[in-house]
């Protein structure tokens, strides 16, 4: 009766959880999908997608590839160089590592705002392509992600792991392909997506540097949020802006449980 | 390590992400810090003077003042929420963890859709308030308002999943051991969540609050979307002069990153000693 009553205290406690978490979500979802939705109705009165229509007309699938690949090209930057430095923190290779721990963190106390603009002017008279220069950017500030991630996982692994491997045989190459990098594979992914992430959800740095050519989702969203009377504009763009990130941290709980599922139909 | 030639190999390996890191930090970093001093002008003979900081002075104070709230009532409430979160979710059996799926939606979401979805859930004729159906004259100005509540909202909503998650990893896998260690010697609930649990959650969750409070403090799209004009935080102060048309307002929006960058190294500063203590007494 008493585990009852704690697992009845423990789903009440949840419900102001899920609800904090939930509730700032539900207007986009709804306007989404709504064609009329006047005060003082809960509801919308009538469902339709003119939101997407409009999102269409705007440009969204176009800024949606720029803003994948911009994420990619932040994550393919920020990961491998994250990676060696993880690797060199981690398995404690330089005695400089309190420094250059300092030296990549420090992006985290320095505003965006700020470095774009100061690096502005520059990069116009060092005739620097300007999405290059969002690039490189985003990358400075998803290293620390990227190189804490890393430096974990390197500490958590054996670095004697290659050295067997390497006195069994193996050449450098082959271990970095067979061993470290399948070993270190869940941290990589996790660094890769949070880089990715940084690059995708941009938009003061795109804003400044990219001079206005490097039109991203985030471009588009702030352009009409800022506008009034386009709530089924804005809700689309921001539907379209979550609804890849939840499918793959989706897809990848999905693969994760039967992954550790199919493990567990292995006899030890 | 052992291995000759081990502390040049770590070298090689830190050095392409700490040369990309330096230079693009201190070019940037210096170049405003030139700017705001008059040694970098657009156009015209560089002089130095210190009159982008006097011109800005009096919208310097209030605005880092309005930083300064918005990123401390943002992190106390980021923090409050997320640690009872994490520690809630600590608590469920393993069949109830999905009530953990709305925190993992929140986190990848961008702040700009964050912004936007909070207008259209506090503003008058915004969701809530058709849900309580009240006026949009009787509504209180959440948005755009005389204080940043909207603003502050976001920012507590999206940053009370990251300190959650924060937590959750770097407790989840000692504290059953411990707690149930704790249970055996006699410890009831109160002083298991007190001597066992907190302690063991506050290195993450101070660093987590740490990373919060610089990141709100230096951020721009939000308090541009659902702030109001006049008190500004300091980055929407610096682009509103940065964007200028009057092209001698640039170094007053040099002189105002200036601020907010010092205010970061401050904090930041003042806060890491107490995180490496607490980390260390863990």
């Amino acid at each position: 009766m008493s585990t009852r009553r704690a697992a009845l205290g423990q789903a009440l406690a949840a419900v102001p959880l899920v609800v904090w978490f939930a509730l700032p979500l539900a207007p986009i979802v709804l306007w989404a999908v709504a064609a009329q939705w006047a005060w003082p109705a809960v509801l919308p009165q009538r469902w339709g997608l003119t939101g997407w229509r409009e999102a269409g007309a705007a440009g969204l699938p176009s800024a949606m590839a720029r803003s994948t690949l911009l994420g990619l090209a932040v994550a393919c930057l920020a990961t491998p160089l994250g990676a060696m430095a993880g690797r060199a923190l981690g398995w404690r290779l330089t005695r400089h590592s309190g420094a250059a721990s300092l030296v990549l963190l420090a992006p985290i106390a320095i505003p965006p705002f700020a470095v774009a603009t100061g690096l502005d002017t520059l990069v116009l008279r060092a005739r620097l392509p300007g999405s290059l220069a969002v690039v490189l950017v985003l990358s400075v500030f998803a290293l620390p992600y990227t190189t804490y991630i890393l430096r974990a996982a390197h500490t958590a692994t054996d670095p004697d792991l290659e050295l067997q491997a390497r006195m069994l045989g193996a050449a450098p190459r082959y271990v970095l392909r067979s061993i470290t990098i399948p070993v270190l594979r869940p941290a990589l992914v996790t660094a890769a997506a949070m880089a990715f992430l940084v690059g995708w959800s941009d938009y003061v740095v795109t804003l400044v540097l990219g001079g206005g050519r490097l039109v991203t989702a985030p471009m588009l969203l702030a352009s009409s949020a800022s506008g009034t009377g386009n709530e089924p504009l804005v809700a689309a763009i921001s539907v379209a802006s979550i609804l890849p990130l939840l499918a793959v941290v989706a897809g990848g709980v999905l693969v994760r449980r039967g992954r550790r599922a199919g493990r567990r139909e292995v006899p030890a | 390590m052992t291995v000759p030639g081990g502390q040049r190999r770590g070298l090689v390996l830190l050095a392409p992400a700490v040369a990309l890191t330096t230079m693009v930090t201190t070019a940037a970093v210096g170049s405003v810090l030139l700017t705001s001093v008059g040694l970098l002008p657009l156009f015209g003979p560089a002089t130095a003077s210190l009159q982008g900081f006097q011109a800005a002075a009096p919208d310097l104070r209030v605005a880092s003042r309005e930083s300064l709230l918005i990123a401390t009532a943002s992190t106390a409430v980021a923090l409050v929420v997320g640690l009872t979160t994490a520690l809630l979710l600590l608590r469920l059996a393993p069949r109830r963890r999905w009530v953990g799926a709305p925190l993992a939606a929140v986190l990848p979401v961008p702040h700009l859709v964050g912004a936007a979805a909070m207008g259209l859930l506090l503003s008058g004729g915004g969701m809530l308030s058709r849900v309580f159906g009240v006026e949009q004259s009787a509504w209180p100005e959440l948005v755009g308002g005389p204080w940043p509540v909207a603003v502050v909202a976001e920012f507590a909503w999206k940053e009370s999943a990251f300190v959650a998650v924060v937590v959750l990893a770097s407790t989840s896998a000692a504290l059953p051991d411990l707690s149930d260690a704790a249970r055996m010697l006699g410890a009831g609930a109160r002083q298991r969540l007190l001597r066992v649990t907190l302690p063991l959650a506050a290195p993450a969750a101070a660093a987590a609050s740490l990373i919060v409070f610089l990141y709100t403090l230096g951020s721009y799209e939000v308090a541009w979307l659902l702030g109001r004009a006049y008190p500004e935080p300091l980055p929407v102060m610096a682009y509103r002069l940065y964007t200028s048309i009057d092209l001698a307002a640039r170094p007053q929006a040099a002189a105002t990153a200036v601020t907010a960058i010092g205010l970061s190294v401050i904090a930041a500063a003042a806060t890491l000693p107490l995180i490496r203590r607490l980390g260390a007494a863990r």
